[in-house]
């Protein structure tokens, strides 16, 4: 297959895509009911757009095309109605995080698709393992180049992207002591990471080109980079979040990402340069393992400071973006979280220490996700 | 002392259990059968049809175990049927009540039609209507069953097991207004059979939330806790007369609707209760007399067929406006096939009370159980097979 060419798309859309996860109501382990919750939302006969995922017990929700904050909201949150009265008729509960909190990842069954079914033959155990829940945010760009030189400078913020949605603190039934562990599961594929430092589309073409003659890559689908252009939809895609508790928080951090491309496309504080990247795998670790309380190392002047500091100040210089975008509510109620030190995975702890069950902690994430 | 009879029974028994249990292995190991089938067909051979070292005059002896396995299980069952989904998708119960009203008709019709008296085919047609939680339970945690199929086939299970307990003990206080006369006696005491179990329930569910909270249960904690809980319950039950398995079951529904954190604990239920599930097997096999058998089967065998066909044709018929798909609606029909060893205790008290009627009854209800609990388990592992909803073991 040769990369196909850029879509152009309008500037600054946004699409939404959020991975949830099904679980039983009685013990709350996750449940192969995709199957069954997809049939039934296909007699709604709304055109939402929810798809399976590489194994059984996770569903993908994802918006259309949307220009707004707002937008955003209203589509996650009429999908997410949906899926909840889908899910009460066949008493599943459905919920965010970026990982169960329990599961055993041998338990799992890989959807049965072909494209599923090849890609657990080749990464075998690492396809189960890959039962994880993440946010995936498409950000609409008019060209090929500037997509591409977009998609690095915001590399560089990655690590706010990470502590903001983080949400994935238990794994297999252990608190692993990191705010996403989620993003330890992506690290283990060959094709994780960040893209090439590349910033036209012809260049990316032949870069693609020889990375298809070794054969090991067929489509874009194979790169499992933080960020990644999508030339059918004309957006680049940032993946590196965890799904949040709430599509409240999902749609802030939208707008959050909608923002910044805005000041990074607007103002081009700075051109993207390869010794960027030197401080690209610490700073993403230590947005992993302490969130907000990370450091975070500036690439251009190696300052050291804590990631809170970093977003509270990233978030004052996008504020007249925020404002244009009408995703200034949004972005100060970022702010708030990160001023109180609230998050995601500091409420997960919190209702494990209340109830010293993961079972109870799955229960009150399915209930947060209703309301 | 140990006297030298009680010795020698020790002894059976003991021999017995031992060659029931290998007996499961051995069939899940040579054949890939269940295990319960296993036990069955070793409740056979104990029994009189076979070696006959275990019969019904030792069931006295066993029936305060027998009892507790049934409450043990059917509280876990209970615990299972979950009163908002049937408010969120009520055509779970619609399936419920089209499949056991169809099967009591059907089953009710055939045996008129075969020359039945009323009285006998009206108590067949109800106990009919149960499907066995013992068999749906254990196939259930030993496939570690999950999705859809296994939802629901624990819920009608739970349901029709309440349908089936309620109109038997509604017919038995009608027989007894007919035997002495005296209506209003029967039907109050039916009631008070009834109500006096959904109270006991309440207390139950209630009682269970409460220590849990009192005392900050975790899941594992809360295990011996609801043991302890549920033997009171038992001897209350009898202490007040009340039949003791459907206050369990209802006090299950009650325990989840009105805490519904999750409840793990038959987990640490598990091996105790597949013990005493080998006991109960072992019992029905030994229940079933040779002259029962050859008078009893040939009915027996019509009446599990079109059983079988008033569940099928039941939930095939509301399976898919309830939400499965064509594939799992008639799967479902077959995993309802395990009948109920519910009655076993009831119909033993009958025998008692109108021996006339026991002799017509049992012969054919005795042949379906056992019939039922060789081929019952084999159905729900064929259906949960075909269904996709078992786990691989995993060492």
């Amino acid at each position: 297959m040769k990369l196909p060419p850029f879509t152009s798309s309008r500037p600054l859309t946004l699409g939404v895509e959020l991975e949830l996860q099904l679980v039983n109501t009685y013990d709350y382990d996750l449940v192969d009911s995709t199957t069954d919750l997809l049939r039934l939302l296909k007699k709604k006969g709304k055109d939402w757009d929810v798809k399976p995922e590489i194994t059984q017990g996770m569903v993908e929700m994802a918006t259309g095309i949307c220009v707004s904050h707002a937008d955003v909201f209203e589509q996650l949150d009429e999908i997410r109605q949906g899926i909840v009265e889908c899910a009460d008729r066949l008493d599943i509960g459905v919920c965010g995080g970026g990982t169960h909190a329990f599961q055993h990842w041998s338990e799992r069954r890989i959807y049965d698709t072909p494209r599923f079914d090849q890609l657990s033959s080749l990464y075998g155990y690492l396809a189960k393992q890959f039962t994880i829940f993440g946010q995936h945010v498409h950000v609409g760009c008019d060209n090929a180049d500037e997509a591409l030189t977009l998609l690095h400078l915001l590399s560089g913020f990655i690590p706010h992207f990470i502590a903001l949605s983080a949400s994935s603190p238990f794994v297999q039934g252990n608190d692993t002591g990191f705010h996403s562990a989620r993003l330890n599961s992506v690290f283990s594929f060959p094709l994780s990471g960040r893209a090439p430092l590349i910033e036209t589309w012809d260049s990316f073409g032949e870069y693609f080109d020889s990375m298809m003659a070794t054969g090991i890559v067929k489509s874009m689908k194979d790169f499992y980079w933080d960020i990644r252009p999508k030339p059918e939809y004309g957006t680049i895609e940032v993946r590196v979040m965890d799904t949040p508790l709430t599509i409240e928080k999902a749609a802030q951090i939208a707008a959050f990402i909608q923002s910044l491309t805005r000041y990074l496309s607007l103002e081009r504080p700075y051109a993207p340069r390869e010794t960027d990247y030197l401080v690209y795998t610490f700073n993403r670790f230590q947005a992993c393992r302490f969130g907000y309380g990370g450091v975070y190392v500036n690439p251009r002047n190696h300052e050291h400071r804590s990631l809170s500091e970093e977003i509270l100040d990233t978030l004052n210089k996008i504020e007249p973006h925020a404002i244009a975008l009408k995703a200034d509510e949004a972005c100060a109620a970022l702010r708030r979280e990160v001023s109180n030190a609230s998050s995601d995975v500091g409420w997960l702890r919190q209702q494990h220490a209340q109830t010293k069950s993961l079972a109870e902690v799955v229960q009150r994430q399915c209930a947060r996700w209703r309301v | 002392m140990m006297g030298h009879t009680q010795w020698l029974f020790f002894m059976r028994i003991a021999l017995s259990f031992l060659l029931a249990s290998l007996a499961g292995e051995g069939v899940c190991r040579l054949a890939r059968m269940p295990r319960i089938t296993g036990y069955a067909l070793a409740g056979l051979l104990l029994g009189p049809l076979g070696l006959d070292w275990v019969d019904g005059d030792d069931l006295p002896d066993f029936r305060f175990l027998v009892e507790l396995t049934l409450t043990l299980l059917l509280f876990e069952l209970g615990v299972r049927v979950s009163l908002r989904w049937l408010k969120y998708n009520p055509w779970v119960i619609a399936s419920s009540l089209l499949e056991s009203v169809a099967t009591f008709i059907a089953v009710f019709g055939v045996l008129m039609g075969m020359g039945t008296e009323v009285k006998s085919a009206l108590s067949i047609a109800v106990i009919a209507m149960g499907t066995s939680p013992v068999i749906v339970l254990r196939m259930v945690t030993e496939m570690r069953a999950q999705g859809q199929v296994t939802q629901r086939l624990l819920v009608l299970c739970g349901l029709n097991t309440v349908y089936s307990v309620v109109c038997f003990y509604l017919i038995m206080g009608w027989f007894q207004g007919a035997f002495h006369g005296q209506w209003f006696t029967a039907l109050f005491h039916s009631f008070y059979l009834l109500a006096g179990s959904l109270g006991m329930g309440l207390v139950l569910a209630l009682s269970f939330k409460l220590l849990r909270r009192m005392f900050e249960l975790s899941d594992e904690q809360s295990a011996p806790v609801l043991f302890g809980l549920l033997l009171l319950l038992q001897a209350l039950l009898v202490a007040l007369e009340l039949p003791v398995f459907l206050a369990p079951l209802l006090g299950g529904v009650l325990a989840k609707h009105f805490d519904p954190r999750p409840h793990l604990w038959p987990r640490h239920f598990g091996t105790a209760g597949s013990i005493l599930t080998i006991i109960l097997f072992m019992m029905t096999g030994s229940l079933l007399t040779r002259n029962e058998f050859v008078v009893g089967v040939g009915t027996a065998m019509i009446v599990v067929l079109v059983r079988f066909v008033a569940k099928g044709l039941g939930v095939l018929l509301l399976g898919p406006v309830s939400g499965l798909n064509l594939r799992q609606s008639l799967v479902l029909g077959v995993v309802l096939i395990p009948m109920a060893e519910i009655p076993l205790v009831e119909l033993m008290d009958m025998r008692a009370l109108y021996p006339q009627m026991g002799v017509k009854i049992l012969p054919i209800v005795f042949s379906m159980m056992n019939v039922l609990e060789i081929v019952g388990p084999m159905a729900v592992q064929w259906g949960l097979i075909r269904a996709r909803e078992f786990q691989e073991k995993t060492s």
